[in-house]
This record gives C-alpha cells, structure tokens and sequence, in this order.
C-alpha cells in the first residue's frame, strides 16, 4: 500500500518539476496567465451567489454573509473535483511519457493533484480577503482556528493523490471512468454541504445522514468550521478525516497495484 | 568472459500483445486486476507473439545490433531491455544506467521552451536539475538550436524536436544506451554529430543496443548483429554475415512477391481480356515469361550476373511473319533498354505451334533498383499478336550504391594532393593514376569488399558518390578519434580492413 507513497517521495525533484511543467504550461499563451487561477473560482462564485442567495432568496441560518460561506467550502471543493477529473485522465493524456520513458508513473495522478492544490493556494488571498471584509461587516467570522487549514489539506491530500491513483489506472482500461467520475462529482457537490449548512437539513434525517455520511463531508465541514466560524474541529471530525484519508489511499493504492504493470500496454 | 561484464542479459524471452477483442474489456480488467498481467490466460487466437524465446547477452563496451522487418519485435525488445516493457516469459538483467533513444522528446510539452523542456526530460531520464543545469549549454550546444531554444517547443520540426531529444539524452552518462531509429529523422549532418556521440561512449566503456533499418550503418557500427524474424531469433553473430543472411532472406522475398505478381498476372491473362496491360491479335499468344539467374527462376538479381530472359510461346496458325522483343524499364518509366529479333538481324521463317524464345544476358549491368519487363510477340511491321507490358517485375541489388540504371564496372584512381582515411573507399589507398590499367570492376556477385549499401551513403556517401568536394564529414578530418576511425575504416572497407579496429571475436571471412 506504501510503494506508491514511497515512490512519489523518492521522485519528488521529478514531481515538483512536472508539477511545474503542468502549471507552466497551463496559462501560456492565455493574456490574464495565473490570474485565471483567481478569475474561475470567482466566476464559479458569482453564479452561485446569484442564483441562491438572489434569485432563490436563500436565507440560510448561521451562513451569512453568504458568499463568504460559500468560499470556504467551494474552494477547496474545487481543488478536490478538478483533480479528480484531471488526475483520472493523467495516464491516457501522458500515455506517450509512459510508452517510451521508464518513469515512476504514480508521479502523473499525483501532478495533477499537486497543480490544483496550487491553484487553490493561489485563490486563498481571495479567501482572506472575503473574510476579513466580512469582518469589517460585522460578522463574527474566522479566527485563529483559520491557522489550522493546512492540516485539513494535508489529510486531504492522500484521500485525493488516492483516489486519483484508483482512477486513472481504471480509466486505462475502461474510458467510461472519466464520464462516470465527472457526473458523480456533480451529484456529490450537491451531496456536500457547501451551497447550504449542514443544519439546513436537521428536519430530513435520512438526506441528513446521506451528506454526513458523504466523505468529502467532513472536509467541507472542517474548512467552514476553521475559516468561516473559526471553531477548532472536535477530535470525532479529525477521525473521519483521518479515516477518510486511510481508506481512499488504500482503496485507490491497491487498485492501482493491481493495475500497474498493465497500464503501459493498456494506455 | 567474466560475469560481471555481461551488461545486459536476455533468457528466454517472451512478449505477447493481446488481440483487442470487443467487448474483451472486462476479461481484460478481471485477468489484470487477478494476476496483474495482459496476457496472461489468453487463448492462441488472443495473442500475438512479440517476441519468442529470445536469448543473448551483450558485454561492456559491445555494440549489438538488432535487425529484421518491421513488426519483427525489435523495438519490442528494446523497450523490454528499457524496462518499459515487461517480458511475458523469460529474464532480462541490465547493469547499469540505461538511457533509451527510443522515441525522444519524451514528455515534451509543447507549449513551454526548449530550455525549460531541457529540464523536465532530463529529469524524466532521471538527472537532477543541478546536473542539467552544469550540462545546459552543452546540451544546447550539441542541439545546435541555441537561436531557438527559448521558443516553444510546438513550434519546432520534427528534426529540431529530435535534436533536442538525442542533445538530452546522451548527456545522461548512460552505461546501457538503447538507439531505435532515430538517426533517420535528423539531417545528415546531425546524423553523423550523432554516431560520432555513439561512438565516442562506446569508446569511453558504454554498451550500445541498436536498431536500424541501415544496414550498412549496422554493419559499421557493430560488434554482433541479432536478426529477429517475427519475434524470433534468425541468427546470430559477427555483423557481416548476419547482415548477410538477412539481405539474402529479404531479397528471396522479394523475388517470390515478383513471381507471385507475375503468376497473378499469368492467371489473370489466361483469363483473357482482362488485362489492359496487354493486347494484340493474339495470332500467336506470349504462353509464359521467366527471368532466370543462375540456372533458377529468380526475381532477384545481382548487378553483373548472368541472367536470361524466357519467353514462351504459342502460334494459333503458323505464321511466316514473326519478330520476339523484350524492352525494361523502370517503374517510373524510363525505358532502360530494348532489343528484338528483328534488331538483331533475324529473318524470320515460319512459327508454328509452341516454342521457347531465350535471351542471354552474360553480364546485366543495371543499377540497383526495381526494373520492370515488357514482352511482345508482333509483325515486322510492328503490329502486335501479343504485346505485354509490365509483365514482370524483378529487383536488382549492387555491392555498392549508384544512382540512375547503368552499373558499369569502375575504380576510382587518385593522383597528386588527394588523401584517404586508411582502408576507406574500394579497398585502401586507392589506385594511383599510371598504375597497370582496368581492374575488373567490383565482381557483383556480392563480395562486398568495399562500401556497403547503405553504408556508402550515410558515412562514405561523399567519397564514393559525389567525389571529395562536398562533405567529408571526419574522413580528412585530422583529430578524429580512434574508434571512430576504426568504424569509419569498418563501414567501408570491411573486408580488407577487418584486421585494425575490428573486433577480435570476428571471424576470418569465408
């Protein structure tokens, strides 16, 4: 279950350059460059906050100001389904590195994972900024809690480097994956408390178990309660995470394992 | 030979492809996520054979060519060697740091530099960015793409991407290097920057495994050749005759493709009509056409040999007026030569019922290349009983390039400030001018004591082509080195020159 984890650190020159390659490469040749790193999830942001909060007059309890609520479980949220997405594909869009190079291959879902957590460090000062101006407002938001965010990355980052591995060498054999994964993340996103509080749903128990029980959950919960409510998570929500984070390496290690020495051929 | 300086091993090697069945896919996912392989439990009729039952080794410092058709498994091998591939059966063990030439560029991302691209491939082959950093300018260098090396590399050829790739990976320090065809993409020029790269690690204690479809290049640059044949090992040994063998086999190939055409075309005329290649008022009727060589029917000839051309025919009616022709051309159609019996002064005097027309050619001079042969039957006054075009093909092959149809014998000879690399050329210094006249020219049965074919070309092109004016790419050069030296002597002169330079296993040609 380990050897992906040891390659992927024994390479991590290689992977901090492809990593950069990725980021490079992704923004040349556009006019705004890195700055579209801040534009998408803005723009993602400016619907939602449209449609729920003016249009459908939303007035979630404990969730204002709205749009600020809506970052701090977006965000990360958005970190989460692009790399799924793009990690899924990373064997079939890299198959010519892996048919002519010897390469540790669990480097390219890991890439994709890494370049979108860079995209959602870069679209932090966002998240600040929102907070601080809801600050201003008046509302009681964040806190030093806030400092413990990179510790929810972390435990997020092997459920998802997992979770891609799973994926990606699936989809080599089967390019139905990526379909099934894309329409999956749109159901889960609903599935997920981020466009409304988990309290919300306290008189449907059996949606409210549905979302509680969701594994992306307790992530989302965990960044609203450090960001927005500036609330230190309780001991339970840090276990989920952990247990959340173990069973989607070893799920996604394990597949991957079995698959591995097939993917050359295959992609 | 101690253990310890055999580099690479192979045992037994096997490599299956699977045959992408529909709907195989789940089979496929249950058989890889059971046993973690492709192929493993698949029927016969599944699979196909890659390679099968490969054996060899290579020693430090060896250059083991690899050679045969395509889909003979040789870049198969060379990725199972690589490590990219995993052998289905059997062992490979390689000693040391491998560097594969085998499609380069490897992880270029087009739309980044070729300086930052530098980075990422050297760090896919395994340098850490320090090392590419001290190697930067002389990779760039060596690429020769200094003026273009912070453009993107979409907008690169396919030469300049190929340069940039080679640039990098010979700047690995590889102790295995892994070379599949990728000298033909370069200009000729970067071509021979290349080999000499090749050969200086060579000389500095790397092992070499190559591929190509140059056989002359192969034969230059080898130490042991393998010829593989749908995966399986032909023959194995000191490059000549390996190259030899293979030539022999490719040409017998090719000789039963003319005949079979020209049997097809048989049939089809017997079926009459249909051919519009043929016409005539079949008074007397072309019944059957050979070329023999040797005493056998055989479409694929040697320049200089003896070779008869075989007309059979029928007369319906005995005829009185009756003239035999033959004429060959090329496929592009140039007429090469024509001749009949009319030219040649016979009167005829009566045909009737069948006979056998044979043309004798002592010495068929041609040029190496493909020829194809008209036949006719007609009057004197030219009009045609039977005229059949293009009613075979037959191949020619030279022991030394040439353009053009005419493969005449010639020596080049020398006077005055000229000079020679030692055992390059038709066999050593060349004939100083006032020496004994006329040397028989090169016996083209193929003794291929000088330049090989396409050996000629790539290395010796120069000499043995266009004269001394144009390239001469190390062979005046004063401070080649000696391995270069020796494999440059090695490409040309062969047989002479096999004792300096050559390697010591080989043995004394027959």
């Amino acid at each position: 279950m380990l050897q992906p984890a040891r390659e992927i650190l024994r390479f991590r020159s290689l992977l901090a350059t492809l990593t950069s390659r990725e980021l490079k490469a992704r923004y040349r040749g556009s006019v705004l460059g890195f700055l579209w790193s801040l534009a998408n999830p803005l723009l993602l942001l400016a619907v939602y906050a449209f449609v729920f909060g003016f249009v459908f007059h939303s007035r979630f309890e404990g969730a204002q100001p709205y749009a600020v609520f809506l970052i701090t479980g977006l965000f990360p949220w958005l970190w989460a389904s692009s790399s799924l997405l793009e990690g899924s594909m990373s064997f079939i869009a890299n198959a010519g590195l892996l048919r002519k190079a010897v390469f540790p291959v669990e480097l390219l879902p890991t890439v994709a994972v890494l370049s979108n957590l860079a995209h959602f460090l870069l679209a932090l000062p966002i998240l600040g900024a929102a907070l601080v101006l809801g600050h201003l407002l008046g509302y009681p938001l964040g806190g030093w809690a806030a400092l413990l965010m990179p510790f929810i990355v972390l435990l997020q980052l092997p459920m998802l480097v997992g979770l891609t591995l799973g994926l990606s060498a699936l989809n080599v054999h089967f390019k139905d994956v990526r379909d099934i994964v894309s329409n999956l993340l749109t159901l889960v996103f609903f599935l997920t408390p981020i466009l409304y509080p988990l309290s919300t749903l306290d008189a449907y128990p059996a949606l409210w178990w549905l979302v509680r029980l969701n594994p992306f959950t307790p992530f989302t919960l965990a960044y609203q309660q450090t960001l927005f409510f500036g609330v230190v998570p309780d001991a339970e929500l840090w276990l989920q995470m952990v247990l959340v984070a173990t069973v989607a390496w070893i799920c996604g290690a394990w597949l991957f394992g079995r698959l591995r020495e097939t993917l050359v051929e295959a992609a | 030979m101690a253990e310890r300086d055999e580099v690479i091993r192979v045992e037994g090697l096997s490599k299956l492809y699977r045959r992408m069945a529909p709907g195989g896919k789940l089979k496929t996912l249950k058989s890889a996520l059971m046993d973690r392989s492709l192929t493993r439990g698949l029927r016969p009729e599944e699979a196909i054979t890659a390679l099968d039952g490969v054996d060899f080794t290579v020693r430090r410092g060896e250059a083991f060519g690899l050679v045969g058709g395509n889909g003979s498994g040789k870049s198969t091998l060379l990725k199972v060697v690589a490590g990219i591939l995993r052998p289905d059966a059997g062992r490979v063990t390689v000693d040391g740091r491998v560097a594969a030439l085998i499609e380069l560029g490897a992880g270029f991302h087009p739309e980044i530099s070729g300086r930052e691209n530098v980075y990422i491939n050297g760090a896919v082959l395994g340098l850490t960015r320090r090392q590419i950093g001290e190697r930067l300018d002389s990779i760039i260098a060596f690429s020769g793409l200094a003026d273009f090396i912070d453009e993107p590399v979409k907008n690169y050829s396919s030469g300049m991407y190929v340069r940039l790739g080679f640039a990098v990976a010979v700047h690995t320090d590889p102790d295995v290097l892994l070379v599949d065809e990728v000298l033909a993409v370069g200009d000729e020029a970067f071509a021979h920057k290349c080999l000499r790269r090749i050969e200086e690690m060579l000389a500095a204690g790397a092992t070499l495994l190559f591929v190509s479809h140059d056989l002359g290049l192969v034969e230059g640059l080898c130490d042991r050749v393998l010829w593989l044949d749908r995966g399986r090992p032909q023959r194995l040994g000191p490059p000549r005759r390996v190259v030899d063998a293979y030539r022999q086999a490719v040409a017998e190939a090719e000789s039963a493709e003319h005949r079979e055409a020209k049997e097809e075309r048989e049939r089809e005329a017997a079926e009459d009509g249909r051919n519009e290649r043929r016409w005539g008022s079949k008074q007397a009727r072309i019944t059957g056409v050979r070329v023999l060589a040797g005493g056998d029917e055989r479409y694929n000839l040697t320049s200089g040999e003896a070779v008869s051309f075989e007309l059979r025919v029928e007369a319906a009616r005995p005829l009185t007026d009756f003239v035999f022709g033959i004429q060959l051309s090329t496929p592009r159609g140039v007429e090469v030569w024509g001749t009949n019996t009319h030219l040649a002064g016979f009167v005829a005097g009566r045909l009737a019922g069948a006979a056998v027309v044979r043309l004798d050619c002592p010495r068929l001079r041609l040029a190496p290349g493909e020829y194809l042969l008209d036949v006719a039957v007609h009057g004197r006054d030219g009009a045609p009983y039977d005229y059949w075009s293009h009613a075979l093909a037959f191949s020619v092959t030279a022991a030394e390039q040439g353009i053009g149809v005419y493969f005449p014998s010639h020596r080049w000879r020398f006077a005055g400030g000229v000079e020679w690399e030692a055992g390059s050329g038709d066999g050593g210094e060349g004939q100083p001018i006032g020496g004994e006249a006329e040397v028989a020219g090169k016996s083209a049965s193929g003794e291929r004591r000088e330049a090989t074919e396409q050996g000629a070309v790539t290395e010796q092109g120069a000499v043995t082509a266009q004269g001394a004016v144009t390239e001469r790419d190390g062979a005046v050069e004063p401070g080649r080195t000696g391995s270069a030296e020796a494999a440059a002597g090695a490409d040309g002169g062969r047989g002479e020159a096999d004792a300096p330079g050559a390697p010591t296993e080989e043995p004394g040609e027959p």
